[in-house]
């Protein structure tokens, strides 16, 4: 996860505050030294990268459709329902 | 599902509203169109809750009826929304006491952190920097479905709230009655799970 040149620990550090950090629910302070970090580790970009790329997958996977037995029950329920009761 | 009642606290007046009041003064055939506002959603929540079609037409028949039996509690100090899939997660969570099932596994961070002996990648994965469109088809949305589907279900439910329906921390946090901190912990994990899922998904691929 790291270079000669820089703490693994800082690596650590970072890698927990990674989905904070995606989601903007971290200070101005330590989301500058996050992009910071991650402008100077391969490792931690890509990691980063990958994490964001997980969660933007998730938000684009396309909902099924209902089957229509399950909305032909739905509606038989709501049917059942007296009319004359409220909830 | 009761609502605590808070008399200074200033009602949601969200696109439900209308609708949920015409229903709680008697017009009881107005249900309809709240069922049919949301029972796609409901339906995919509920499948990736359960492993099982048949349990998740359950979950969402039993989510229905509970909002109707219920809806007269409806305080609106939140958005119906959020109140719906909270009725779901409860039902969802009861629905699992029920039956048989071992302890769920715990995910640890330790599992997914970084060593210090990984070797350095080179450069970012393809995966990470293709546009979107080009990556997402039927099979890789199968096997993410399939992937979330693996994951306990504490860290299942909230990765699909704030994920792929869109609920914010505290929204979440409000939903599953955990703490924002917690609902960041789960959330974490649940994400880190399925990125290593992803990667073997595409390792395999190459």
């Amino acid at each position: 996860m790291t270079s000669d040149d820089h703490d693994h620990k800082h690596c650590l550090e970072m890698f927990e505050k990674l989905s904070e950090y995606i989601d903007g629910e971290l200070d101005h302070a330590t989301c500058a030294e996050i992009q910071k970090h991650a402008d100077d580790c391969l490792a931690c970009f890509s990691c980063l990268e990958t994490l964001k790329r997980t969660i933007a997958l998730c938000k684009n996977v396309k909902d099924k459709p209902i089957p229509p037995n399950l909305s032909r029950k739905l509606t038989e329920i709501i049917e059942n329902i007296p009319k004359t009761t409220s909830p | 599902m009761t609502t605590t009642k808070n008399p200074n606290r200033k009602k949601v007046r969200d696109e439900d509203f209308d609708l949920i009041q015409g229903i709680n003064s008697g017009q009881v055939e107005k249900f309809h169109d709240l069922v049919k506002r949301y029972d796609q959603k409901l339906y995919n929540f509920s499948l990736r809750m359960c492993r099982d079609h048949s349990d998740a037409e359950d979950m969402v028949q039993d989510t229905f009826l509970n909002v109707f039996r219920y809806l007269k509690d409806f305080r609106y100090e939140t958005k119906f929304k959020n109140w719906l899939y909270k009725v779901a997660a409860s039902t969802c969570i009861k629905k699992r006491r029920k039956s048989k099932f071992a302890p769920e596994k715990e995910l640890s961070l330790d599992e997914f952190r970084p060593s210090e002996e990984a070797e350095v990648p080179d450069q970012v994965p393809e995966w990470a920097l293709m546009p979107l469109d080009k990556l997402l088809n039927e099979e890789l949305a199968g096997s993410i479905n399939q992937s979330i589907l693996s994951l306990p279900k504490k860290y299942r439910m909230v990765i699909v709230l704030r994920d792929i329906e869109g609920f914010s921390t505290a929204e979440t946090a409000q939903i599953l009655n955990l703490s924002p901190a917690n609902v960041k912990v789960r959330l974490h994990r649940a994400r880190l799970f399925l990125r290593d899922k992803l990667k073997g998904y595409f390792d395999n691929d190459q």
